[in-house]
C-alpha cells in the first residue's frame, strides 16, 4: 500500500448540514482558513437526513473518505436529527466492514456554523489518515459488465 | 417449480404458450452431436424465464444466449433479480468459504478439454441483470404462481405490468401500537405473541414484539396477485426479506438497519452475525443496485 | 451448428459427447463422455453442476437463523434440510419438540415427499416409459396430447399436494412453519378437517398410481430395461429404531454392504462410518463407506466403499412398513427381488412403495387428536452443543452436524446433501451404461437419453 500513497490525494465527500458545518465551510472560504483541496461538500439540511445508502454509494463510486457533520449534541436546528445520525453511524461503520473497508474512512463529526477552524481542522485530520490508509479499493471505475470483481 | 402450479395445477395457461425448452421438463440440449463447444443451441422464442443468479461461465453463456434468442427476458425469482442468498455468501474469499469441499477448474486434468469437466466458477453470484438486459424481474423465493402467470399474461396481452412498490407492512394486517417498546432485537427462539385461532389482525406487529421482521425493507405481494397475507407473516413467523426490496435500487440490509438505528433500537452486531437475510446480496447489491456509471470526475 | 432434429436418428460417429443439460431431473447436471480409439466409453464423468458448499457461511451466525438461510439455497428438497438444520440446532440446545409439533413436521415431511414423487414418476421420469421416444414429446406435454385425462388428473393433484404443504407450512418451497423447538403455530380442526379430506384424495391416487406403474410401465422397466445402469453397491438409510421400519423423520441409520449384513448407528455417529474422498474433477465430495476399511473405488468390476441411498435404499434397508397398503407391496418387493435389491430401474417402483407409504401416513398423521393441541414449540435456549439432524430427503440421507457456542452461535457445520452419497453411485452407473450402449463410436440420440434413464432413476 504505501508504494500506492506517494503523491495520493485523498478524495473526500462531506455530508454537511446547512445550519452547522455548511455555514461553518462557508465561513472558512470566506476567512481564507485552509482545507484540503480534494474535498466536496455535499449540503443537506440536516445529518439527520443522510441515509447510509448515499454513504455507502459515495464509497462504491470511489470516494475516499466520507465526512458526515452535523451540529452539536443539543444544537440540532430540528432538535434531534443528529442523534438519528449518531445512531446511523453506528449502522454504516458495521457495514463499512462487511465491506471490506477500512472503518476510519467513514467518520461522523459535530460542527457549528460559527467554527470554520475546527470544520477545517476535522478534514485536514481525515485527509492525513486517509492519506496512511491509501486510495480506496472501490477507487477503480465499476463496470458491472466485466469479469473481474473491480470492488468488494 | 413454481410454474408447474399456476392456475391451479390445470392447462390452461399452457395452452398459450408452446415451451420450446425447460431443463427440467423437456429433453432439448444445449449441444448437439457432434459435440462443439462454440455454440449453445436454444431455439428462438418470445419469453425468457431464467432463474438462478449467475455463478459460473456455463451460466452465463446461456444467459447471453437466451437474451440473443428472445424477445423478453424474465429475471425469475429473487436469486436470478438480485444475486440471492449465494450472492451473500459470496462476500467470503472463495478458499476460505469452499475449502476443501470445492476446487477451481484450474486443477483439472490437464488433458481434458475443460468444458466437459464442470464450469469455471466466475468469482462471485451476479444479479441476471449485472450481466444481460432484463425486462421483467420477478423476485419471490420462489415467486408465488400467480405472478408468474400474470407476467406470461402481460407479455401475450403486452400490456405492462402494474404492481404497487409497497412494502409487505402494507399487506400485513398485524396491530400497530407503537415501536417503543423496544430497545434489543429478540432472537426468534420462542413463538410469537397471538392467540390461537384468532385472524392475523388480533395479533401484535413482530417487529413491535421485537423480532427482526423484513417487512418494512421488502416488496409486498408474496402471496400473489389475489390480495393473499405475507406468507411469513401468515405462518406467525418475522419476514424473512425473500420477495426482494420494494424497489430496485433497494439495499434491505442497509435499510432495515437504517430503519432500526433511527427508532432508537440497537443495531449492533446485527449487521455481522444475525445479517438480515440478504436476498439482495449481488455485491454491488450492498450499496444498492444502480445502472452501471464509471466513477465521476473529481 | 446442426440442431438434432429426428431425421438424424441415424447414428453419428464421435470422439466427445456431452449431454448438458442432463435433462429431466430437479437438480443442474451434465455428463460428459470421451471414447477411445475404438468408439467405446473410455472416460464418463456425470457433474452436478448446481452443489456448492455452504458450510462456512454459517459459522458466526445465530444457530436458529440456520434453516431459514439454508432453505433458500437451491429449490430442492428444502423442507427436508430445514428439518435436518431444525434437528441439528434443537439437537445443539438440548430443545425437545412437544408432541403436536412433531406430528406437524412430520406431515409435512410425507406431504412433501409425496409432492416430489409424483413429480418425478409422472413428469421427470416417466415420460421415457409413456410416451414415443420422439425427444419433442418426450415431456409432460407429450402426456397431454396423448392421454389428457392422466395428464390432467396427475397435474391437478400435485398441485393440492402442494397447496396443502403450502396451508401447513407457510410456502409450499420454503416451510417457515417449522422452527427449532417445533411449528410455529398450531394446526385448527378446520384446517385438520381440509388437509384430511385431501389426504384420502392423495392416497386414492397414489393406489392408482402403483396400479397404472404395474400395468403401464414396470413389466417394461423390470424386463428389457432391468439392467440400464446396473452397478452393485451397498445402502444408507434410516429406520425407526423400535421396529425397523422404514422412517423419514426419525430413528436411526444402517448402512448395508451389498452382501446383505447391515450396521445400525446414531445421526451423530456418521463420521465414523462415512468417509468424504475428492476428486480433482469435481467440486463435489464423494461420499463412501469409510467404516468398511476397504478404501473408495469407482471401478465398476471392483467397486469399493460405495453405497446409495434414496428410495431404494429405504426400501433395501427397512425390515417393513408400518403402514399396512404400502407393507403389502414391500412384501411382495422383497419376494421379488430380494434383498439387497440391486438394479438401479428399481428405485422407481421403490419410489412409489414410499408414495403409497407417505400417503397413508399423513391421513393417520391427520387422524391422531394430538395434531391439533395448542403448544407445538418449546422455547429453544441458547448455549453451547453438539447436534446432528437426520431425515431423509427425495434425494437421499439428509445430515446437519452443527456444533454452538454459549451464546448459541454456530462454530462449525458440516452439511451432507442428499444427492451427495449417491454421486459415486450415479458416475458408476452412467458409465456402465455408456459403455453398454455406445459400440463402435455409434450414438443416437436415443441411447444418450437411455444414459439420462440411469441417472434419472436416482432422481438427483
Amino acid at each position: 500500500m504505501s508504494d500506492g500513497n506517494v503523491g495520493f490525494e485523498p478524495r473526500i465527500v462531506a455530508f454537511t448540514c446547512n445550519w452547522g458545518a455548511y455555514a461553518a465551510a462557508d465561513l472558512a472560504g470566506a476567512a481564507r482558513v485552509q482545507y484540503p483541496a480534494g474535498l466536496r461538500i455535499i449540503r443537506v439540511m440536516c445529518s439527520g437526513m443522510v441515509h447510509p445508502g448515499l454513504v455507502m454509494e459515495t464509497l462504491e463510486n470511489g470516494a475516499d473518505g466520507v465526512l458526515l457533520m452535523g451540529c452539536h449534541p443539543g444544537e440540532c436546528h430540528y432538535q434531534n436529527g443528529n442523534e438519528k445520525a449518531r445512531a446511523r453511524s453506528a449502522v454504516i461503520e458495521e457495514v463499512l466492514l462487511l465491506m471490506g473497508l477500512e472503518p476510519g474512512r467513514f467518520r461522523l463529526a459535530w460542527c457549528s456554523s460559527a467554527e470554520a477552524e475546527r470544520f477545517a481542522g476535522i478534514v485536514r485530520e481525515t485527509e492525513e489518515a486517509l492519506k496512511a490508509m491509501g486510495p480506496s479499493r472501490c477507487r477503480t471505475p465499476i463496470d458491472s459488465n466485466s469479469e473481474s470483481v473491480q470492488c468488494l | 417449480m413454481a410454474l408447474l402450479n399456476t392456475e391451479g395445477g390445470s392447462l390452461g395457461l399452457l395452452d398459450k404458450f408452446e415451451i420450446l425448452h425447460m431443463p427440467m421438463l423437456m429433453d432439448h440440449k444445449y449441444f448437439g452431436l457432434p459435440y462443439n463447444s462454440c455454440e449453445i443451441d436454444i431455439p428462438k422464442a418470445e419469453v425468457g424465464l431464467i432463474s438462478g443468479g449467475i455463478t459460473d461461465e456455463m451460466r452465463l453463456r446461456i444467459a447471453e444466449k437466451m437474451r440473443r434468442q428472445c424477445s423478453v427476458i424474465v429475471a425469475l425469482g429473487t436469486c436470478a433479480a438480485y444475486g440471492g442468498i449465494p450472492a451473500s455468501i459470496d462476500s467470503f474469499e472463495d478458499e476460505e468459504l469452499f475449502g476443501g469441499s470445492r476446487r477451481g477448474a484450474e486443477e483439472t486434468d490437464s488433458e481434458t478439454n475443460s468444458v466437459l469437466d464442470v464450469p469455471k466458477f466466475l468469482g462471485r453470484t451476479f444479479a441476471l441483470d449485472e450481466k444481460i438486459d432484463v425486462d421483467i424481474t420477478l423476485p419471490g423465493c420462489p415467486p408465488h404462481p400467480d405472478r408468474i402467470a400474470a407476467v406470461l399474461e402481460s407479455v401475450i396481452n403486452r400490456k405492462s405490468l402494474d404492481w404497487p412498490l409497497k412494502a409487505v407492512c402494507d399487506s400485513c394486517p398485524a396491530k400497530r401500537e407503537g415501536k417503543g417498546g423496544v430497545h434489543k432485537i429478540r432472537r426468534f427462539v420462542k413463538n410469537a405473541r397471538y392467540q390461537v385461532n384468532k385472524p392475523l389482525s388480533e395479533m401484535r406487529c413482530l417487529l413491535e414484539q421485537g423480532f427482526l421482521c423484513m417487512g418494512p425493507v421488502t416488496l409486498a405481494g408474496c402471496a400473489g396477485t389475489g390480495g393473499g397475507l405475507p406468507r411469513c407473516i401468515e405462518a406467525r413467523v418475522p419476514c424473512r426479506g425473500c420477495h426482494g426490496p420494494v424497489r430496485k435500487g433497494g439495499n434491505q440490509l442497509l435499510d432495515i438497519l437504517n430503519a432500526l438505528a433511527s427508532n432508537g433500537i440497537d443495531t449492533k452486531d446485527l449487521a455481522g452475525r444475525f445479517l438480515p437475510h440478504l436476498f439482495c446480496g449481488a455485491r454491488a447489491g450492498l450499496a444498492g443496485r444502480r445502472s452501471v456509471r464509471t466513477a465521476p470526475e473529481f | 451448428m446442426l440442431r438434432q432434429t429426428e431425421a438424424a436418428r441415424s447414428p453419428v460417429f464421435a470422439k466427445e459427447i456431452i449431454i448438458e443439460p442432463v435433462t429431466r431431473i430437479e437438480g443442474r447436471a451434465k455428463i460428459g463422455i470421451t471414447l477411445d480409439d475404438t468408439g467405446s466409453a473410455a472416460r464418463v464423468r456425470f457433474h452436478m453442476t448446481s452443489m456448492r458448499g455452504f458450510e462456512k457461511f454459517l459459522v458466526g451466525r445465530p444457530a436458529e437463523e440456520a434453516p431459514g438461510i439454508l432453505a433458500c439455497i437451491s429449490g430442492v428438497c428444502p423442507l427436508q434440510r430445514h428439518l435436518a438444520a431444525n434437528q441439528a440446532v434443537e439437537g445443539c440446545f438440548g430443545t425437545k419438540v412437544p408432541p403436536a409439533g412433531r406430528l406437524l413436521r412430520e406431515l409435512s415431511q410425507v406431504l412433501a415427499h409425496i409432492g416430489s414423487k409424483t413429480l418425478h414418476f409422472f413428469f421427470l421420469a416417466g415420460p421415457d416409459y409413456l410416451v414415443d421416444s420422439n425427444r419433442y414429446a418426450r415431456n409432460i406435454f407429450g402426456i397431454v396430447g396423448q392421454d389428457p385425462e392422466l395428464a390432467k388428473r396427475v397435474m391437478q393433484t400435485r398441485y393440492r399436494a402442494q397447496m396443502m404443504l403450502e396451508k401447513l407450512a407457510g410456502r409450499c418451497i420454503q416451510p417457515d412453519a417449522i422452527v427449532p423447538g417445533g411449528f410455529s403455530r398450531p394446526m385448527s380442526c378446520l384446517e385438520r378437517d381440509e388437509l384430511y379430506a385431501g389426504a384420502l384424495e392423495q392416497l386414492e391416487f397414489a393406489g392408482f398410481a402403483v396400479e397404472f406403474a404395474k400395468e403401464r410401465v414396470f413389466p417394461r422397466l423390470e424386463t428389457e430395461l432391468m439392467r440400464l445402469g446396473d452397478i452393485e453397491s451397498g445402502f444408507l438409510a434410516m429406520v425407526n429404531t423400535e421396529d425397523g421400519s422404514l422412517s423419514l423423520s426419525d430413528g436411526a441409520l444402517r448402512l448395508m454392504r451389498p452382501d446383505g449384513s447391515f450396521h445400525e448407528f446414531w445421526g451423530r455417529e456418521y463420521s465414523d462410518f462415512l468417509g468424504e474422498h475428492v476428486e480433482p474433477w469435481s467440486y463435489s465430495k464423494f461420499h463412501y463407506a469409510q467404516g468398511w476399511g476397504e478404501g473408495f473405488s469407482m471401478d465398476l468390476d471392483n467397486p469399493l466403499g460405495i453405497y446409495r441411498t434414496n428410495s431404494l435404499a429405504r426400501i433395501n434397508v427397512a425390515d417393513c412398513i408400518s403402514t399396512p397398503l404400502a407393507q403389502a407391496e414391500f412384501v411382495e418387493f422383497r419376494s421379488r427381488f430380494g434383498r439387497p435389491a440391486q438394479s438401479t430401474m428399481l428405485y422407481h417402483r421403490a419410489r412409489l412403495i414410499e408414495l403409497l407409504h407417505c400417503c397413508e401416513k399423513a391421513v393417520e398423521l391427520l387422524e391422531d387428536p394430538r395434531i391439533t393441541a395448542d403448544h407445538v414449540r418449546n422455547e429453544a435456549v441458547p448455549r453451547e452443543g453438539r447436534g446432528v439432524g437426520c431425515v431423509e430427503s427425495p434425494r437421499g440421507t439428509l445430515i446437519h452436524d452443527y456444533s454452538t457456542d454459549k451464546d448459541g452461535f454456530i462454530t462449525r457445520a458440516n452439511l451432507i446433501v442428499g444427492t451427495s452419497h449417491n454421486l459415486a453411485p450415479i458416475n458408476m452407473s452412467v458409465t456402465r451404461a455408456a459403455r453398454d450402449l455406445i459400440r463402435n463410436g455409434e450414438v443416437t440420440e436415443q441411447v444418450l437419453n437411455r444414459i439420462e434413464m440411469a441417472v434419472r432413476a436416482y432422481n438427483p
